[in-house]
């Protein structure tokens, strides 16, 4: 039972990094929580469950579309909610209730026009399990890993080989030494979003396929923030980490100790990292300068 | 007649709830994501008095009211002594509503997710009115007092209140036990009101509500707030319209007053002020 | 509020998880409506439905039951949900209207909890849980050859909660052992952790007396965690949509129900739903809908009177009557009725269809 229950907090664990990795971007760059990531979650999920359905596509098609869509769905969302607060250099306490008020407006909108019918996708990986010692992962599940694992990899190439990664690297440190020296930070900003849907997107069809489809499915990015303060906000490395952990301890409590109160003890190790610990892992000084 | 009644009531009930939070958010400027907990705290807390042990109803409110200011205790001290930055706060806070949801779905006195049915139905309007006038009058002078005074400072200049006494660890808590208190006031006369309590009315959904209340009333004002969650409940109903579609208008109105009109509708002015500078603009002549 | 018109409202679930069978509800209401007004209404007066959405949302429904009495209706046809019906209750007592829900199976539907005795205003046509658990776990038993059993319940559902309770205790007294019983979070959709326990401790059968969607998932986490044991669930998996969202992974499941397409009792019924709506009912809500609807027009009719209280009295007092699942007789003692049979389907996905597979009239 040891190995299953480790093998399933991994599985679980990969998502969560997924989400938090988009969360963790967002964060690091424009200093605030985006509450908003849940619904571009979501929202990528009935993408690609619009794709899957009404235009039959392969789960491989599925992804891209869902890629490219949440990436548009978040730059807007960015364009439309939060680039002037930016401008205007509000508190990023604005720009979080500006988030909080999107996160709700997007939510109630599908709720209110699709309706709050849970929907499948058809089966991709149909009931296909690898077996090895007692324990089992369904080939779902191992993929999922596998993608998050490689996209986050491939985010910490861009950020550290490419000429934007650089910048974005530059944006976290100083947003506006950065602008002086020449980076249009419009531009900058628009492709962190754009990298930010993108994972949502991913993590939204996954969460899709194993699961369901529903409008409130993006309330799971609460674990998202849990994992990404583990690991330390602002660390891409951390919210993989973080995203893992989470996964692996949440399950272990869930078999050993109590499944119903699974949630209280995660919102617990939050709070409880939020006042003894807050840069988490890997995260760096977060002070709120004077 | 019945239904215009009930919908009033419940206005003046969720108007207490909104007060209390903007003693918080509003005039000590700390964004809460949780304060719905402590209204479920006062709900649970008189319904489970009433209900199990056939308290007197008054005595149950005030102690539910208490129960909500002791519990806010709990996430308080902690969060607030470690002296987190503004949204870090909002998460932990976050974090402590739906640990505290869940938590309630799985105590045996509070009958679980399931919910309680059948508690009296105590409250009504005279007495929500009652309670209401009392929390107005209550958030008026603590804000008067030199306590008030130091929560406004606080919230204008955390380090410039600190550099000048203020103990910014104390004066928060304060605030947040005051908080607690109108809301678990609000709770449980929403309680014996509804006659049917269940976590998920609680969470964060409905924390965002109330919070929506006092940033578009205005931060820093009283009635503004008041004004704000009044129409919020009214409004709808008055429109009949779908409670989702209430939802959506709500979101896009959090996004739109951050935007266009961050104070609120009346920000840092009370509405009598608005009537008070048109006479004596009138009177210079 | 006209006085050649007898309200008789809804609470009834057209959005939300219930919908397919809330909708199929309200059609079947309406039809019978518009047959019993062509003969001549009730007491020489055309009946009007009231009909309000309580989005299978019990803080919700409690909002549909105040206004459907402001609505100044005479009684009421519904909720769907033990759940909701256990919020409703009180409401539509202290308004002295009689309640009749349609497939609310809990039995503190018709009892107070609290003091133990029956509701004076609430009433219902279908079984009770005790029966539904009972029938389940004997089916288990005999037919299925378990000698040893899990559940994985809701925690936070009066439905789930009890079922799992009555299973457990009649499957342990007919000989079986329950070797894991595991709960889970309500709107939870992953039960790895608590199936990865069963998988260790192989039951032969799973009971998972949950909603359509619930039991989909834990079929699928079930199976992919290479669990071989047979699913066995109540009446809430009868959701056509329990196929599309379960796939293959539900296939070869079992579920008590309370009605069945193929039962010929209902044979009419289907028929005429048929020809009106092009498709066939969701059972078995449209049956129990019709059923209430009869029991209130009957009672109304031997009160000879729209008061509550005496349509109350009337309906305790029904015998024989003859409604859409059969003859009906409910008991004065707990407003439940005597003898209302449960079937048991099978989950056929290549068919995409429920089989029929046993009727049980009364356990012994």
């Amino acid at each position: 039972m040891f190995l299953q229950t480790l093998v399933t907090g991994l599985s679980i664990g990969g998502i969560y990094a997924l989400m938090a990795v988009g969360y963790s971007l967002v964060f690091s760059v424009l200093g605030f929580s985006n509450f908003a990531h849940g619904a571009v979650i979501m929202l990528g999920a009935y993408l690609g469950l619009a794709l899957a359905v009404k235009l039959h596509l392969g789960i491989g098609l599925v992804l891209v579309g869902s890629i490219v869509g949440s990436g548009i769905l978040a730059v807007m969302n960015e364009r439309l909610a939060y680039s002037v607060l930016r401008r205007r250099k509000a508190p990023s306490l604005y720009l979080m209730i500006s988030a909080m008020g999107c996160s709700v407006f997007l939510e109630n909108l599908v709720y209110a026009t699709i309706g709050s019918r849970f929907y499948a996708f058809p089966e991709f990986f149909s009931r296909q399990v690898v077996q090895f010692a007692g324990s089992s992962l369904s080939l779902l599940d191992l993929a999922a890993f596998i993608v998050a694992f490689l996209a986050i990899l491939a985010l910490h190439v861009f950020v550290t080989r490419t000429k934007t990664g650089i910048a974005i690297r530059a944006g976290v440190c100083d947003m506006t030494m950065c602008s002086l020296m020449g980076v249009n930070v419009d531009r900058l900003i628009m492709v962190v979003f754009l990298l930010a849907g993108a994972f949502a997107g991913v993590a939204g069809v996954f969460l899709g396929v194993k699961y369901l489809v529903y409008p409130t499915m993006g309330w799971v990015t609460n674990k998202a923030y849990i994992a990404a303060v583990i690991g330390g906000l602002g660390s891409l490395p951390g919210a993989l980490v973080g995203g893992l952990i989470l996964g692996v301890v949440e399950t272990f409590v869930s078999t050993y100790v109590s499944s119903v109160m699974r949630d209280v003890f995660s919102f617990t190790l939050l709070i409880a990292l939020l006042v003894w610990m807050p840069n988490g892992l890997f995260g760096s000084d977060t002070e709120e300068k004077v | 007649m019945d239904y215009i009644l009930s919908v009033v009531t419940l206005a003046a009930i969720n108007m207490i709830a909104v007060l209390g939070l903007s003693i918080f958010t509003g005039f000590t400027g700390l964004f809460s994501f949780g304060h719905a907990a402590f209204v479920g705290v006062g709900a649970y807390a008189s319904a489970i008095l009433t209900y199990y042990y056939y308290v007197p109803f008054f005595i149950a409110l005030v102690a539910g009211a208490f129960a909500a200011a002791a519990v806010s205790l709990i996430i308080g001290v902690p969060t607030l002594r470690a002296k987190l930055r503004s949204d870090y706060f909002a998460i932990a806070i976050l974090g402590f509503g739906e640990a505290f949801r869940v938590i309630l779905e799985n105590l045996e006195i509070t009958n679980g997710a399931r919910g309680l049915p059948g508690i009296d139905s105590f409250t009504t309007l005279p007495i929500v009115l009652v309670a209401l006038a009392f929390s107005v009058w209550i958030t008026r002078n603590f804000l008067k007092s030199r306590y008030g005074v130091a929560c406004i400072a606080i919230r204008e200049d955390p380090v410039a209140a600190e550099m000048s006494g203020v103990g910014l660890f104390r004066t928060r808590l304060l605030s947040l036990v005051l908080s607690a208190f109108l809301c678990g006031l609000s709770g449980g006369l929403m309680a014996h009101f509804l006659s049917f309590i269940q976590p998920v009315m609680f969470t964060l959904v409905q924390s965002t509500q109330l919070l929506a209340a006092v940033i578009a009333g205005g931060m820093g004002s009283i009635t503004g707030p008041l004004f704000a969650s009044f129409l919020f409940i009214v409004l709808p109903e008055a429109l009949r319209v779908a409670n989702m579609w209430r939802l959506v208008a709500y979101g896009l109105m959090l996004v739109l007053i951050m935007i266009y009109r961050p104070q609120g509708i009346m920000g840092y002015q009370e509405l009598p002020d608005l009537f008070r500078r048109k006479i004596s603009r009138s009177g210079t002549k | 509020m006209a006085a050649d018109v007898v309200r008789i409202g809804h609470t009834v679930s057209l959005t939300g998880g219930a919908s397919m069978w809330g909708q199929s509800e309200a059609r079947a209401i309406d039809m019978l409506v518009k047959k019993i007004n062509d003969a001549g209404g009730v007491l020489g007066k055309k009946i009007e439905v009231v009909r309000y959405d309580n989005r299978n949302d019990a803080v919700e429904a409690v909002n549909v039951a105040k206004r459907l009495v402001s609505d100044g209706v005479v009684a009421v046809i519904g909720p769907a949900q033990s759940g909701n019906s256990i919020a409703s209750a009180p409401v539509l007592e202290k308004a002295s209207v009689p309640m009749v829900v349609t497939t609310a199976t809990n039995p503190y539907v018709t009892m107070d909890q609290r003091s133990g005795k029956v509701r004076p205003f609430a009433f219902r046509p279908c079984f009770i849980d005790p029966f539904q658990g009972t029938v389940a776990a004997r089916f288990a038993i005999t037919d299925l050859k378990a000698k040893t059993g899990a559940i994985l319940y809701d925690v936070g559902s009066d439905y789930g909660q009890w079922l799992a309770k009555y299973f457990e205790e009649a499957f342990v007294a007919k000989g079986g052992v329950i070797v894991a019983k595991e709960a889970f979070r309500s709107e939870e959709l992953d039960y790895r952790a608590q199936l990865g326990k069963m998988k260790g401790l192989n039951p032969d059968v799973i009971f998972i007396p949950t909603s359509q969607k619930e039991a989909a998932m834990a079929a699928k986490q079930a199976r992919d965690l290479g669990i071989n044991a047979v699913l066995l669930g109540t009446d809430n998996w009868g959701s056509p949509d329990l196929i599309d969202l379960g796939g293959s992974a539900i296939d070869g499941g079992y579920f008590v129900n309370l009605a069945d397409l193929a039962d010929p009792d209902i044979k009419d019924f289907v028929a005429e739903y048929k020809a009106a709506f092009n498709e066939d009912p969701v059972l078995p809500n449209p049956v129990m809908a019709q059923d209430a609807l009869l029991m209130i027009v009957d009672s109304i009719t031997r009160a000879n009177s729209v008061e509550g209280g005496k349509i109350a009295k009337a309906m305790e007092t029904i015998k024989d009557l003859k409604v859409t699942s059969g003859p009906l007789t409910i008991s004065a003692a707990d407003h439940n009725p005597f003898n209302k049979p449960a079937v048991i389907q099978k989950v056929d996905v290549k068919n995409k269809t429920f089989q029929f597979v046993k009727k049980y009239v009364s356990v012994e």
